[in-house]
């Protein structure tokens, strides 16, 4: 064996191989790593839901499920609305600079239409489904100082109308709002966007012509 | 920063043997520096069993083994899952390519004579560890609930139902059920899983424990042990580490470009693999037309079936052909009656038992007939390369019938095709029977002082 | 040796268990799965027609829609008939008790039916269905036999009858003969026929259109990664003798 100090030849081989290695090792963890994200079926189950709000009438609320949570939407009166800049002092981020919002959502009523808020019912504290206190006052409750909202039961936060969190409660911002567009007047799509919208103009732009004489053929 | 490195290592080291185990079993670990390919087998068995149990541990994070569900889920990883396509063709694959990397290992041991002393334990384990692997991979099979999964499972299972009195009762606990079902998945499922590879976890480790006490064989079959340097280190060895490491990691890329060229081109291999029939779900009201194991069983498959009423007459004319060779060989009067009354026994249990449970005890035997190899090799020489034309000739028929017997297992059990599997099997069986003689009167070379090249 | 052993004993035996059944010969396919037109051909033939009966149950609309350059407007458009979402599972329209009374047995799922078949087999069953006025559907085919499935695209096909002879001693399928003739030229209905069976090759498994470019892909780094690894044995080795 000739080692006489360092043998430069092996030291650069050694490194190549080592390296070759490395780089075979991460191609091979690749995959396996991304077996984990959210399989066809995930998404399929998570997929866009539609709502139909031709029958929600002011004060009511539906609850549906998008991506296994309670999405909700809340039909507010203009009595709900007018309480809105009121509660400013109360709450700890009005302006829902903190909180998770899609841009067009991002104002002072938190919605795109002023009377329909979708929310994620999810409290932002760990994660319980908040109970649904939309009356003020005593009537469903609370205190008599309460101006309806909704209220956590696992720990005591408490949010408004527009799904913004209480001051000196545990849960630290606004309620989620998710992405959803109005596909109609009374049909709102929880979970797209309005510019990714299937049903716009968009969307049916990019049909391809050959494509669609290939599909659409006649039924023999 | 070296000397932080160094002084990590000292720390560690004073705590726990990491040079001391570096050294024994890599760094001064010495191996005869004569390997051939051969001996790399026993190397990418082991980068098998990892591939295996890491694909493994991924398929089972998506597989379902609930019988309504388990044939869905499997195609769900196919398609739904991200990948999952890769990972359940690499454990595939990687089932197969087990079985032809271990049956490499084994014939290595064989023509170079590994089992021999002082390696007895060391083959053993290995047998053991074979045996295993055929369980874990037979309980694999059933898990993609296809119909040749069901059906290969209820044939395999119900030989049980061949042995007397409690053969019933004892296929039924097998199953869990009056035919495979949702419990028998569910066992196999936690079997598979869990309790197997952690036995050939184990017993690998104590295959190379073993290995490591005793040193490996070559291909001279000579002990480099017996002719050491003034340093007390082998003439012939070098140095496990670095010498043999750069070799193997050659030699498992090599390997891997194999496998990837069946994992990517041909997965199934044109139904080797993955066969036709188990892309159809488990129906329990219609069999396969033929019901064909995966290629690694088949030999076994075909000495099963191969044990027929007329494969009876020739059992009695093998005892008692050995009976007498044994009788005039053996000179203490005492091995002479024992082996007359051995020889009774099993003639009588000939006339009494059903040929089907015969076929059941000859599959079995064709595999416990290896842990008898160290004793029955009789040889004064271990290797191949110095041994005489007899048992040059036994191992390429045992090895012939060894191909013919597994090419007959994938086909139809037509007359002509029992008849040769018949001749297979006593072949095969010969091989090992016939052991103690040939080895003996066989001339062997002389042993070289040094191993060659 | 053993090595050419193995060779010969895998070439001798090249499609195991497909060879059940009859001894007819199959005609084979020319499968092009980089032919996006065809596939999308023979999604639609298989959509509007094999899918009113047959489910194939572990594909998705929007799959097949990525896979094969189909636009999800598209896929919903044209295609989505027995499912409401893009994302499901293609379902038979025929719910499966009505298809049990009206065949008296459910109909397969088709999704890997080139697989556990082969494409050659389903190629030529699609092609070989004949009139039989014994049989409950008033057809048969020879590929298989008396099956209960009626020759749904005979006003493309048109009728064919079914020759036999006799040979050694058995009945056996000699030819076809055309009775009437369908909507479609018989090369046309041939070639829909191999869209249909390119299209089902794929529906058998989508990973095909992926695996052999990654495939490459690793052999090459591999290949790389070899006489790297070859050299730094070679530079160890140097030092034994």
């Amino acid at each position: 064996m000739s080692d006489d100090g360092v043998n430069h030849t092996r030291r650069r081989l050694i490194g190549l191989t080592a390296g070759m290695g490395a780089v075979g090792g991460a191609f091979v963890a690749w995959p396996f790593l991304a077996s984990w994200v959210p399989s066809a079926r995930a998404k399929a189950a998570g997929a866009p839901v539609e709502i139909n709000i031709s029958k929600l009438e002011p004060g009511q609320m539906l609850s549906v499920e998008w991506r296994g949570q309670p999405a909700w939407i809340l039909n507010r009166t203009p009595e709900m609305l007018d309480k809105l800049p009121g509660m400013v002092d109360l709450i700890v981020d009005p302006d829902s600079l903190e909180s998770i919002q899609p841009d067009y959502a991002k104002n002072k009523t938190r919605s795109i239409k002023e009377q329909y808020l979708v929310l994620i019912g999810i409290c932002t504290h760990l994660g319980c489904v908040p109970l649904t206190k939309l009356k003020p006052g005593l009537a469903e409750g609370m205190e008599a100082d309460w101006r309806g909202g909704f209220f956590c039961p696992c720990h005591g936060s408490k949010f408004d109308l527009a799904g913004r969190v209480y001051k000196n409660v545990p849960a630290p911002t606004n309620l989620v709002v998710p992405p959803y567009h109005f596909a109609t007047d009374t049909l709102i799509v929880v979970g797209v966007d309005p510019s990714m919208s299937i049903h716009g103009a968009e969307g049916a732009k990019n049909m391809n012509k050959k494509m669609k004489e290939n599909l659409s053929g006649s039924k023999g | 920063m070296q000397k932080l490195l160094e002084q990590s290592l000292d720390w560690v080291d004073a705590r726990y043997p990491v040079k001391k185990v570096w050294d024994e079993h890599l760094a001064k670990y010495y191996a005869p520096k004569n390997f051939n390919f051969l001996y790399y087998f026993g190397s990418l068995a082991l980068v098998i069993l990892v591939i295996q149990i890491v694909s493994g541990i991924f398929l089972t994070m998506h597989y379902k083994p609930d019988a309504n569900m388990a044939f869905a889920s499997v195609e769900y990883i196919m398609r739904d899952v991200e990948w999952g396509w890769l990972i359940r063709y690499m454990h595939s694959t990687g089932a197969s390519f087990f079985f032809i990397v271990v049956y490499m290992h084994m014939y290595r041991g064989l023509i170079y004579g590994s089992y021999r002393g002082p390696r007895e334990l060391l083959w053993i384990v290995g047998m053991v560890i074979f045996v295993t692997l055929m369980a874990e991979a037979f309980m694999g099979y059933l898990l993609p609930w296809g119909n040749m999964s069901y059906w290969g499972a209820q044939v395999i299972i119900s030989l049980f139902g061949a042995i007397p009195f409690i053969g019933d009762w004892l296929a039924e606990f097998i199953r869990g059920d009056f035919v495979i079902a949702d419990a028998t998945l569910n066992r196999f499922f936690a079997l598979h899983v869990a309790a197997l590879p952690l036995v050939l976890v184990g017993l690998v480790f104590a295959h190379l424990v073993a290995l490591h006490k005793v040193g490996s064989n070559n291909p001279d079959g000579i002990e480099i042990k017996q002719n050491k340097g003034p340093d007390g280190i082998p003439v012939d060895g070098i140095p496990f580490h670095p010498y043999y490491t750069v070799k193997d990691i050659m030699a498992t890329v090599f390997f891997l470009i194999l496998f990837a060229a069946v994992m990517f081109f041909v997965p199934e291999l044109g139904g080797w693999f993955l066969e036709h029939d188990n892309f159809m779900p488990a129906n329990v009201l219609q069999t396969p037309p033929e019901i064909v194991p995966l290629w690694y069983f088949t030999p076994y498959y075909s000495i099963l079936r191969a044990t027929t009423t007329d494969m009876i007459y020739v059992l009695y004319g093998v005892t008692v052909a050995m009976a007498i060779l044994t009788v005039i060989s053996v000179k203490d009067i005492r091995a002479k009656g024992a082996t007359v009354v051995v020889a009774a026994v099993v003639l009588v249990a000939l006339n009494i038992l059903q040929p089907k449970l015969w076929g059941v005890i000859l599959m079995g035997s064709s595999l416990m007939v290896f842990f008898g190899l160290p004793w029955l090799d009789r040889s004064p020489v271990k290797s191949i390369r110095y041994r005489g034309w007899m048992f040059k000739t036994a191992l390429t028929i045992f090895i012939v019938s060894f191909f013919v017997l597994g090419f007959l297992g994938t086909q139809p059990a037509t007359g002509l095709n029992t008849r040769i599997a018949m001749v297979g099997t006593v072949l095969y069986f010969l091989f090992f029977l016939l052991m103690p003689w040939y080895t003996t009167f066989d001339k062997t070379k002389p042993l070289p002082e040094r191993v060659t090249e | 040796m053993i090595k050419k052993i193995i060779i010969v004993l895998l070439l001798s035996v090249p499609a195991l268990g497909l060879a059940a059944g009859n001894n007819l010969k199959l005609d084979s396919v020319d499968i092009d799965l980089s032919d996006k037109a065809s596939l999308q051909r023979g999604a639609r033939t298989f959509i509007n027609y094999c899918l009113s009966c047959h489910s194939a149950g572990y594909m998705r609309y929007n799959r097949m829609g990525k896979d094969l350059g189909i636009s999800d407007e598209l896929v919903s458009g044209n295609l989505l008939f027995a499912a409401d979402k893009i994302g499901d599972l293609m379902k038979a329209v025929m719910p499966a008790e009505d298809a049990k009374k009206a065949f008296g047995t459910v109909p397969p799922d088709l999704t890997l039916v080139t697989r556990s078949r082969g494409p050659e087999w389903f190629y030529t069953y699609m092609r070989s269905f004949y009139r039989d006025e014994s049989s409950a559907s008033g057809w048969n085919n020879v590929v298989f036999p008396d099956v209960a499935m009626p020759h749904v695209l005979y006003s493309w096909q048109g009728e064919q009858r079914a020759i036999f002879k006799e040979h050694e001693g058995r009945r056996v399928f000699d030819r076809f003969e055309v009775g009437s003739s369908g909507s479609m030229s018989e090369e046309v209905y041939t070639d829909t026929m191999r869209d249909l069976t390119n299209f089902m090759v794929y529906l058998g498994e989508p990973a095909k259109l992926v695996r052999y470019r990654i495939g490459t892909y690793v052999i090459i780094f591999l290949l790389i990664f070899l006489f790297v690894a070859y050299l730094l044995k070679k530079e160890f080795w140097k030092d034994v003798h």
